[in-house]
């Protein structure tokens, strides 16, 4: 693919500085969600981001896609310069799967359409071949026999299975997962996690937002701490969760447990 | 007695049919230019863009804060003497506009609550997908608003229709017009010739209810 040269010579993902600020409900000083924050993803490389909430780890995934803009700072990613006024969001956010924690499932459509209709619009798709597509990513999810149901009447495990396979069958380079877990039921949570440790064996570029910590120790090659607005500190898995040198890591880590 | 009412609806009828016609053509017209403007200004108001939705919400305002007769009026004996070639209209193209954008008020404010209604996470879905904003609110929005907003607009139109009796005051010979033109020919006959314009209205506006009431539930049946 085309897309996919500017990737293989760089990181995956370059953040340079970047501050974000959110005007507050009802007037009042600009909160500040990311105060020069810096992180750059290798291409391959899984990034667990932790953190308590309110600290700017969403805030950070979602600027990534350019859902969120940002007020100072530059953003790259795949080659694509996600932060200049000039940049195709499109062709950016064709490179950036994501996974919402609410799924974001389009909510008229069938399991089989979520996944079609992205192939049909954006990536101009005959139906026959995003039909192909689509079922080939929702059998490798494990839910080709729901293909037919819409997202209310699937389970909130199955919901988050299809937006994921919705997600991949966009081919992106980079995934980013937004709390993906956060809003499954116990017991769906598992089984969440191992597909998205299996996307990571694969070879997936991910950064991933999440208070599975477990998950964090065993997926990521790189954990990092955010805590309002900026990283604290940031690296392997066991550095972080063993030996944080941090004090507000260690206080973090101590009270999630 | 009842032979003579009889009599009097027989010869009272070819003219009102005559205003029924008049009465739909100039309903029809200012339901679909009304809905036109009112879903394009409906769609700009529903995403919020920082002059627009304002400016769209003053329009809004005065034309809901002002009584249709006024509006008339003005479309028809005040915006010709301005001086303005293009602003001289005849009773006809000034009834139209005047319907046009009482309804379009109307149009605007149920689809832009629509819009808004659908929530945020689907704007997010549909753009993290790489769909642009007119692709996500052509796919993903307004298949969804569209449900919320059927039933409303059947209020809408049934109001339209009603509201097309006030510009006969401009000379409209349209269905209220002709019955007054009949009670002239009848003035015994007051009592029957209004109860059956108000029957013809309620058959016109009755189905159009009905018709809706149906897109409804078949857009339902998809969630």
């Amino acid at each position: 693919m085309l897309t996919n040269n500017a990737a293989s010579s760089g990181p995956a993902i370059v953040v340079e500085g970047v501050t974000k600020t959110f005007a507050p409900i009802g007037g009042g000083a600009r909160c500040r969600a990311l105060d020069h924050v810096s992180l750059t993803v290798a291409a391959s490389e899984v990034v667990v981001i932790i953190g308590p909430s309110g600290s700017g780890k969403s805030t950070l995934l979602r600027t990534i896609n350019a859902l969120e803009k940002v007020d100072e700072g530059r953003i790259v990613v795949a080659g694509i310069e996600a932060t200049s006024p000039k940049a195709n969001l499109q062709t950016l956010r064709m490179g950036v799967g994501m996974v919402f924690q609410h799924f974001n499932l389009f909510l008229h459509k069938t399991a089989l359409e979520n996944v079609m209709l992205p192939q049909i619009i954006v990536r101009k798709k005959s139906r026959a071949e995003a039909m192909e597509i689509s079922k080939a990513f929702l059998d490798k999810v494990g839910v080709l026999d729901r293909g037919d149901h819409y997202p209310g009447q699937l389970s909130g495990g199955q919901q988050q299975r299809v937006a994921i396979a919705r997600a991949l069958a966009m081919q992106p380079q980079v995934m980013l997962f937004d709390e993906a877990t956060s809003a499954l039921d116990p017991e769906m949570v598992g089984g969440i996690l191992d597909l998205m440790a299996e996307m990571a064996a694969d070879g997936m570029t991910m950064v991933a937002v999440t208070h599975e910590m477990r998950f964090a120790r065993s997926a990521a090659d790189r954990v990092v701490f955010m805590d309002g607005g900026t990283i604290i500190e940031q690296g392997a898995p066991e550095d972080i969760f063993d030996r944080a040198t941090n004090e507000r890591t260690r206080k973090f880590l101590s009270q999630i447990h | 007695m009842s032979t003579s009412a009889l009599q009097v609806a027989i010869s009272v009828m070819p003219a009102l049919m005559a205003g029924l016609v008049e009465t739909l053509k100039i309903s029809a017209a200012g339901i679909v230019v009304g809905s036109a403007l009112g879903l394009l200004l409906g769609v700009i108001r529903g995403q919020q863009f920082r002059y627009a939705s304002p400016a769209i919400g003053f329009y809004l305002h005065v034309l809901r804060g002002t009584p249709f007769l006024v509006q008339l009026y003005i479309a028809y004996f005040v915006l010709p003497s301005t001086g303005i070639s293009w602003l001289k209209w005849d009773s006809t193209t000034a009834a139209l506009v005047a319907l046009s954008i009482y309804t379009s008020s109307y149009v605007t404010e149920i689809v832009s609550g629509g819009i808004r209604a659908v929530p945020a996470g689907q704007w997010e879905g549909a753009m993290a997908c790489a769909m642009n904003r007119w692709q996500s609110l052509r796919y993903v929005i307004l298949p969804q608003a569209l449900k919320l907003i059927l039933p409303s607009l059947a209020g809408v139109y049934v109001n339209l229709i009603k509201a097309t009796s006030i510009v006969s005051v401009v000379g409209i010979t349209e269905l209220t017009r002709q019955g007054e033109i009949s009670i002239l020919r009848f003035p015994a006959d007051v009592l029957l010739i209004y109860g059956i314009v108000a029957a013809i209205y309620f058959s016109y506006c009755f189905p159009a209810l009905k018709a809706v009431e149906w897109l409804e539930r078949r857009a339902a049946r998809g969630s």
